[in-house]
Order: C-alpha cells, then structure tokens, then sequence
C-alpha cells in the first residue's frame, strides 16, 4: 500500500473517532446539564439564591444555606427523606420477594387457569391508578392503615407488582431448566436452590425490578398527597410541594434546588449500585 | 454380578398419553448401557425417570438394590451429564464441582481434596479458579462430568454429552469417557442417537422404540441378530437392506424374482417375509442361482470404501458397501452373492426367524 493511502486512512480513522466521541460527549453534556444546573444553583448563598437564575453558578462564595432553609419546612428534612426512605426502602424489599417467589412459580410450575392469571396480573397495568385511588382510600381507611407508612408501602408495591411479576417471569423463563436440574441432583431444594442456584441468574430482573420500584415509590407524589394527612409522615415529594409553593407569597428558590437535589441523589446512587447487573451478561457459558 | 439397577414396569404417562409401555430392565454394577433410538422413543424420558428428575407413573426402579421410585433425585446415589453442560455460570469450577458436597454439608477439607481428585482424573486442575463462561465447549465437558465424579455415585447418567461438540472433540470425549469408566468402574446408563457412540462404548444396548425395549443386547448381538426389522434397520449405517420375499415351499424365498436358498420356516407358501442382508456382505459376482440381478443407480466413492445404491427389478432398492472392485457404471446390471450365514430372515411382523 502507497505511504498516501496509508495516511489517508489513517485520516479518516481519526475524523471517524473523533466525530464517534465528540458526539458521544455533546449528548452526555446535554443530559447532565441539568443536574448541574441544579447542583450549582443549591450552592448560592441565600441572599444570590433570590436573584435572577443567570448565571446558575454561586458567584460570590459557596453555601449551603439553602440546604439549611431546606430544613426550616415541614418537620424538618431529615424526617421526611427518613420517612421517604423507610417507605422506599420497604417498598424494593417487598416487591422483589413478592415478585421473585411469583415470577417463579409462573415460570415453572403447572397449575389450573395458570395463563388466565397471568393476563388478570399484566391486565391491571392498563388501569390508571388515579381512577382506583379513591376505593384505595376507603379500604385502607376500613383497615386502619390511612395515615400510615405501612398503607402507603403496600399501595406502592400493589401498583409495582404487575410489572415486577411480568419481568421476574421474563428472568426465570430464560433461565434453563437443566441448571435448576442439576442443582436438585445435587440436593438443592427449594429455598436453597432458589437462593444459591438461581438467585444469581435472575440478578439482572431483580436489580431492574428494584430500581423501578425504588424509583416509583421514592418519587411519588399523587398516592402520598392523599393517603397521609399527618406533617410528620409526608414523603419528600409532598414536603416538596410545600417549599415549591413558598411562604407568605414568596418562594425560595434556592430551597427548591436544595431540595430537588436532595431528591435526585438516592437515586443516583441507587442506580448507579444496581446498573452493573445490566451490563453482566450472567448467562453466557451456562449452556451453549 | 450384583445388580447396579433394575427397572421393573417402569411406564410414564402424560395426561392420557403413555409415552414409556412398561420398560424391564436389568442392569450389572458396572456395565456401560446405552439407550438408542430416533428421536421421540422415549430414551431421555427413560433416564430423567432413573434420575428422577421425570415422576414415574408406574412399576419401580432400583438402584444398588434399593428401591428409589419415589426418592428425591439427591438421594438415589446417581449423578447426571447433561447435553448442555447446565453448569453454574455464577460460580467458578471449583464451586460447580462442590456444589453438591456443599449442599451435603460435607466438612469444607474433604470437599477441597475431592473437588482436586476429580479435577486430577479429568486434567482440568489449571482450570479451577475460572468461571464456565471462560471455557471452551470440550473444556465444560470436563466439568461437567467432575462435578458427576465428585458426587461418588452408583449410577452414572449421561444424556447426549457429546451432542455439542464438535465432531473431532466428540471422538476424543468418547475415549475419555471409555478411559472413564475403566477407571472408575461405575455403572453409566448413556443416552444417545450416534450408532459410533453406542457400538464403541457400550457394555450392552438397549434399542428403544416408542417407548417400548425392542432389544437389549452387547452391541455385537444387536447388529450381528437383530431382534426384529426395526433393529435391523435402525442398527448400521448404511441401514441393513430389508427386503420383501414370498416363501415358496421350505427353505427358499423369492426376491425380485430371484429364487434364494433360506433356512426352513413355519410361514405358509406364498407369505411375505423379509430378508435382511448387510451391505457390507453384498459381493458383486457372476450371474448363477442365488444371486440378486440389480441395476446400478449411483456410487459414492468415501475414500476407503464405496456405497453402490442399486434397484431390484421388481422396484426395490439396495445398497452394497464395496472396498474393492472397478467402479461401476450407471445402469450397468450386476449380480450380488452373499454367505449364506449372512443372511437374516423375519416373520411377516417382522419378528426374527434367525
């Protein structure tokens, strides 16, 4: 090959490369803009907190005032992202052993009317909740659970279990049968073949299944706002309505960020601990 | 010889439909079984049932004496290879191995230095810290047989383990699995739809059709005196021809016109028979009484030896395997000779004569 082809292509590799990841970082920036926005935004002092959004930056010098103002509604943060976290918290735990165990079962074991089931469960994600939210109230009135985290965890996993079912099943199904064979060879039954042999295989549907469920039951709003009527049970995003309306006409801007922040981690976090189980492809050399 | 396993009645059904008819079977410790036959017979229902892995519907099984019908599959002193290895990819090959020591609550010492005498036997020590998903397809074999080894069981299964390979690698599992054996001792019930598998490693064959034993036998009965056409015709590759013959009078049949010299037989004058005769003791040869007239189809030529497809004059087709010999040429008309020793004969069932 002539030194100029050569150098062509090796021109045209780098032009290739370099669109591929200037494009890649352009969308990257384009996502996390916001949250840097916010971020930036929380750190203004309080009196800069009040002046115009431009430039989103603190100016002056970094605070965490408004993270303090923050604390001043409500019960007092820590309560509420308390509160936020025990009902989310509950929430994944609930939902990934209710929806393990049934993900399971559906998967692998013949019963009468199994399909028909199966249809009712995936057939309740086509009912907004909002319609059923009033009856919810009533029945979790006549159990003495409104006004209660416990009320509100068992709403929020009754809404998360028709997709969490639909997707432990998707987990089991692709696991094969022989692997769960030859662990009942080896004397694995049950809750030990369940835990040990295909608990690891299913990881994937559970760390998705998880952070759906962390996400919808740390996020929301509409269930929470009617179920809990007592200051010091609110979740942070009814907290959240209250800083966003503001006080005596005036909205502290600088608390919204705070809080919106304050919001934003967890979730962060918690994705960024779970992603890793997308990414394994657990499954390969198992069977051919 | 003691009994490795015996299967008495043994049926299965599904719903309605009874897939095993009441399979009796004696197996000797340490004999190497092999089922075969098409896909569908019912071979590997068979082995999950001994594994039980399948319920059994009726009748008992027995290993080492024991009756394990209704046992847990940990329980019955077997261990099974399976087709696709069904390794545990979350775990490296040491825990594969010890997985089911583990689950005995055997003391963690005595797992190590049995997981290490497995992996020795199997020359797969170097391999011990890797996960399945980091082997080669022959390599998870490997393992996949430890992890049988380590279990220490009377009864080995082995259900198609070589299907996945690839054709040099499966000759190669083969003699290991032979070496195996030797080494061990232990009785292995393998199944199979490769007629070289089953000939080479078996101790004894076990012809399975629709769920029902059509013969047992060491692989030299099984080809030499098949029980019956289906046999015949299922044991060897090219098949054995079967052809259609009328009795006339005692001791001869007529093929295509020909008239062939048999043993006597109670089957009336003019009543079907089939002959059956190997393509390898077809002998081209001149034209004399007893010979089969046959005009050349088509040859193929595989190196050492050469499969000649020819067609009777009354319709029938027949294949003769020639090692030497002038190639012949299309639509040439040849005659066949045979011992006759080599000839089998079966009722109108299709059952045996001799």
């Amino acid at each position: 090959m002539s030194a100029t082809a050569k150098q062509a292509r090796q021109r045209r590799k780098f032009w290739g490369g370099f669109g591929y990841h200037a494009f890649g970082i352009g969308a990257a920036l384009f996502f996390f803009a916001p949250f840097a926005w916010t971020g930036l935004a929380s750190l203004r002092t309080g009196s800069e907190a009040q002046q115009p959004p431009l430039p989103p930056w603190p100016t002056n010098s970094i605070s965490f005032d408004t993270y303090a103002v923050l604390d001043t509604f409500g019960a007092g943060v820590w309560q509420h992202i308390f509160n936020s976290t025990i009902v989310a918290l509950a929430t994944v735990v609930l939902t990934v052993i209710v929806s393990l165990l049934a993900g399971y079962g559906f998967s692998r074991y013949r019963f009468p009317l199994k399909n028909v089931f199966f249809v009712l469960i995936i057939a309740t994600l086509m009912i907004p909740f909002q319609s059923i939210l009033t009856p919810l109230f009533i029945i979790l009135a006549k159990l003495g659970l409104n006004n209660s985290l416990v009320g509100l965890v068992l709403v929020y996993v009754t809404l998360q279990l028709p997709f969490s079912v639909f997707m432990m099943r998707n987990a089991f199904d692709a696991v094969p049968r022989e692997i769960e064979e030859a662990a009942r060879i080896d004397g694995a039954r049950d809750l030990k073949l369940l835990i040990k042999v295909l608990l690891p295989l299913v990881m994937p549907g559970v760390a998705t299944v998880a952070i759906f469920a962390f996400l919808n039951s740390w996020n929301e709003f509409l269930a929470a706002l009617i179920l809990l009527s007592d200051n010091q049970k609110y979740t942070l995003p009814v907290l959240m309505t209250a800083v966003r309306a503001g006080r005596l006409g005036a909205i502290n801007w600088g608390a919204v960020q705070a809080g919106v922040m304050v919001m934003t981690i967890p979730c962060l976090v918690v994705f960024l601990i779970l992603q890793r189980y997308y990414m394994r492809g657990l499954m390969a050399g198992a069977v051919k | 010889m003691t009994d490795g396993m015996r299967l008495r009645q043994v049926r299965k059904s599904f719903g309605p439909l009874e897939v095993i008819h009441g399979v009796d079977l004696v197996v000797g410790e340490g004999e190497f079984v092999v089922f075969v036959g098409p896909s569908g017979c019912g071979k590997s229902t068979l082995l999950r049932m001994i594994a039980g892995l399948e319920e059994v519907s009726d009748g008992d099984i027995e290993i080492g004496g024991k009756d394990v019908t209704d046992l847990d599959p940990s329980q019955r002193g077997i261990a099974m290879v399976f087709q696709s290895y069904a390794l545990y990819p979350h775990m490296s090959v040491r825990e594969n191995l010890g997985f089911g020591l583990s689950m005995a609550n055997v003391p963690k010492a005595e797992i190590a230095a049995q997981v290490d005498a497995a992996a020795k036997i199997l020359k797969i020590e170097p391999l011990l810290d890797r996960r399945p998903g980091q082997l080669s397809g022959g390599q998870r074999q490997r393992v996949a047989i430890g992890r049988a080894i380590v279990r220490k069981p009377q009864v080995f299964l082995f259900d198609e383990p070589l299907s996945n390979l690839d054709a040099e690698l499966r000759v190669s599992m083969r003699i290991e699995i032979a070496r195996l054996h030797r080494e061990l001792g232990n009785t292995m019930v393998y199944v199979t739809h490769d007629q070289t598998e089953a000939m080479t490693l078996a101790d004894k064959i076990v012809v399975l059709r629709d769920g029902v034993v059509e013969q047992v036998g060491t692989p030299r009965e099984v080809y030499e005196h098949p029980a019956n056409t289906f046999v015949a015709g299922f044991i060897g590759s090219p098949r054995m021809n079967l052809l259609t013959a009328s009795v006339q009078g005692t001791g001869k049949v007529v093929v295509a016109g020909a008239e062939i010299e048999v043993p006597a037989t109670d089957t009336a004058n003019g009543g079907k028979v089939t002959v059956g005769l190997r393509p390898e003791h077809l002998v081209v040869s001149p034209e004399a009484p007893g010979t089969l007239r046959a005009t050349v189809d088509f040859c193929e030529y595989l190196g050492g030896t050469r499969y000649v497809y020819c067609q009777l004059s009354d319709g029938q087709n027949l294949v003769a395997e020639q090692r030497e010999g002038e190639d012949l040429a299309v639509n040439k008309l040849i005659h066949f000779a045979w011992k006759p020793s080599e000839l089998r004969l079966f009722d109108p069932q299709g059952i045996k004569l001799f």
